[in-house]
C-alpha cells in the first residue's frame, strides 16, 4: 500500500545514509567501504553543519550514520548534537571500540539509536572477521550503552562465518536489552575481494529465509526483501528505496543512490557545491534509478514480495542494473530439489 | 459538532507534507505512516495552535464540499491518527 505513495515521488528522502569518514581503527574483511585511513577531501566541520542544515530544511527525518568508524572524527559528537538540536534522529553504526562511559553519556539522547557491529557471539568467531580484541571492546560498549538505557542493537553482516552464529547473537543481544539486526553482505569495497569466500551458499540463504520467518523481532533494514517470506510482509518495505526514500552521502560529500552503489556512474551530485534539494529533484542518475524495473522478475510469483531484490548486488555481481538479485529465494528454491536429485 | 480540541504530535513523531497528503515518521516504530489526505491537513495543524473546528472552517472556505462531509472526514482522520499513537488531543481552556 505504501509503495504507491513512494512511487508518486517524495519531496525529500525519509532518511539519508551519511558515511562521515573513511577512517577506521579496524580492518574488517567484509568492509563495503574499504575503510581504513581518512582520505583527502572529507567534509570539514563547517561543511558537515551545512549538510545537516540542508537536510533539516527539507524535513529529512533521520540520518543513518556510517563510515568508516564515525567516532574517529574528532567533531563527530558535536555534529550529532547539532543534528539532534534540529530534531533529527540519528542511527549510528559503529564498531563500538571507541565508546567509553563518557561518550555513552554524550549519546544519551532519545533521538539516538546505536548499532554496534559484531559478526560472532564470541571472540573466537567474531575477531577473525573484525580484528583481534574487537569483540571484547564492542561488548564493553554495549554495557556502557545499556547502563544509559540507550536504544541499541547488534548489527551482523550475514556471511558464511556469521550464519551459524545467529541464534547465539540473538541471545547476546538480549543480554544487553538489544535486538539483532542482520545486514546483507555486498560485494563492494573489501567485500568484493572476499565475496566468493564469504557469500552464503544458496542452501544457507534458504535456511536464513526460514530462520528470519521464525525470528520476527530480528530486523533487516529491508535489505533482505529478496528472501523475505509472507510472515515478514508487514515488517518493512518490499522494494529498494534508493532514490525514492533514501540516498547516500560519502565522506567527501558525493551523493549516490545508496551506500552500495558508489561507482562513478552513480554519482548524482556533490555537496556542498550543489544544493541537496536540487540533486534530489533533478539528478538524471536519480531519475533513471527511479524508473528502474527488473522486467525479468515481473512474472514471478514472489514479485509482490521483493520487486527484484537489491539492484546493488545484481550490479556488483553482473556489472549491469535491471537484473534480478542473485540471492533471490526463487533461485534457492529451484536449486534445492536439483541438488537432492543429484544425490 | 466539531471538536474544540487542538492536536499535537506524540513524542518522537514528525510529519511533513507530500503530494498525497501527510507522511508521518515515528521514531518508536512502525516508522512510517502514509496518510492520503491530499490538502485536507497541513502539517502545521499539529503544532496545536488551531482547533479541529477552526480547521474545518478553513477547509469550508477553500472547498465547495458539504460541511458535514468535511467534519466527518476530519474527525475520522484524527481518530485514526490517535489510534495509531501519532497524535494526541488537548483541550482548549
Amino acid at each position: 500500500m505504501a509503495n504507491q505513495y513512494v512511487e508518486m515521488g517524495l519531496s525529500a528522502p525519509v532518511n539519508v545514509t551519511w558515511e562521515v569518514t573513511y577512517a577506521c581503527n579496524l580492518a574488517c574483511i567484509h568492509c563495503l567501504s574499504d575503510a581504513g585511513r581518512k582520505r583527502a577531501g572529507e567534509l570539514t566541520t563547517t561543511q558537515c553543519l551545512r549538510v545537516i542544515d540542508s537536510l533539516s530544511d527539507l524535513n529529512v527525518f533521520q540520518f543513518n550514520i556510517g563510515g568508516g568508524e564515525p567516532f574517529m572524527r574528532p567533531d563527530f559528537l558535536d555534529l550529532m548534537d547539532y543534528a539532534h538540536g534540529k530534531g533529527m534522529v540519528t542511527c549510528i553504526s559503529t564498531n563500538g571500540t571507541l565508546i567509553d562511559e563518557e561518550i555513552a553519556g554524550r549519546l544519551d539522547n532519545k533521538l539516538v539509536y546505536i548499532q554496534v557491529s559484531l559478526d560472532g557471539a564470541t571472540p573466537a568467531s567474531n575477531d577473525p572477521i573484525r580484528g583481534r580484541g574487537s569483540f571484547d571492546k564492542a561488548v564493553k560498549a554495549l554495557a556502557h550503552l545499556r547502563k544509559r538505557d540507550i536504544d541499541v542493537s547488534i548489527n551482523t553482516v550475514l556471511t558464511r562465518l556469521s550464519f551459524p552464529e545467529l541464534d547465539s547473537l540473538v541471545e547476546l543481544a538480549s543480554d544487553f536489552g538489544a535486538k539483532l539486526r542482520v545486514s546483507r553482505f555486498r560485494p563492494s569495497g573489501r567485500g568484493a575481494r572476499s565475496w566468493s569466500q564469504l557469500n552464503l551458499s544458496r542452501d544457507q540463504m534458504l535456511g536464513f529465509s526460514h530462520w528470519l520467518s521464525e525470528h520476527l523481532t530480528v530486523s533487516t533494514g529491508d535489505s533482505f526483501f529478496s528472501v523475505s517470506t509472507e510472515e515478514r510482509r508487514s515488517l518493512g518495505l518490499n522494494m529498494c528505496g534508493a532514490c525514492k526514500m533514501t540516498c547516500c552521502i560519502s565522506p567527501e560529500g558525493d551523493v549516490y543512490p545508496c551506500a552500495f552503489l558508489q561507482d562513478e556512474e552513480f554519482l548524482a551530485g556533490r555537496l556542498p557545491q550543489e544544493e541537496f534539494s536540487d540533486i534530489w529533484d533533478n539528478s538524471p542518475v536519480f531519475a533513471s534509478f527511479r524508473e528502474l524495473e527488473i522486467k525479468s522478475c515481473e512474472s514471478c510469483h514472489r514479485f509482490d514480495l521483493c520487486h527484484g531484490g537489491c539492484p546493488a548486488i545484481a550490479y556488483h555481481t553482473q556489472r549491469k542494473l535491471g537484473l534480478p538479485d542473485p540471492g533471490c529465494l526463487v533461485n534457492c528454491v529451484t536449486v534445492k530439489p536439483m541438488r537432492a536429485k543429484a544425490v | 459538532m466539531a471538536s474544540r480540541k487542538t492536536y499535537v504530535l506524540a513524542d518522537g513523531v514528525q510529519v511533513r507534507r507530500e503530494t498525497f497528503g501527510l507522511l508521518f515518521y515515528n521514531y518508536r516504530g512502525p516508522r512510517l505512516y502514509f496518510l492520503p489526505s491530499k490538502d485536507l491537513f497541513d502539517s502545521d495543524f499539529f503544532n496545536g495552535h488551531q482547533s479541529a473546528a477552526d480547521l474545518i472552517g478553513t477547509i469550508c472556505t477553500r472547498h465547495d464540499w458539504p460541511r458535514q462531509w468535511i467534519e466527518d472526514r476530519v474527525e475520522q482522520v484524527l481518530t485514526l491518527l490517535k489510534s495509531k499513537g501519532l497524535i494526541h488531543g488537548q483541550s482548549i481552556c
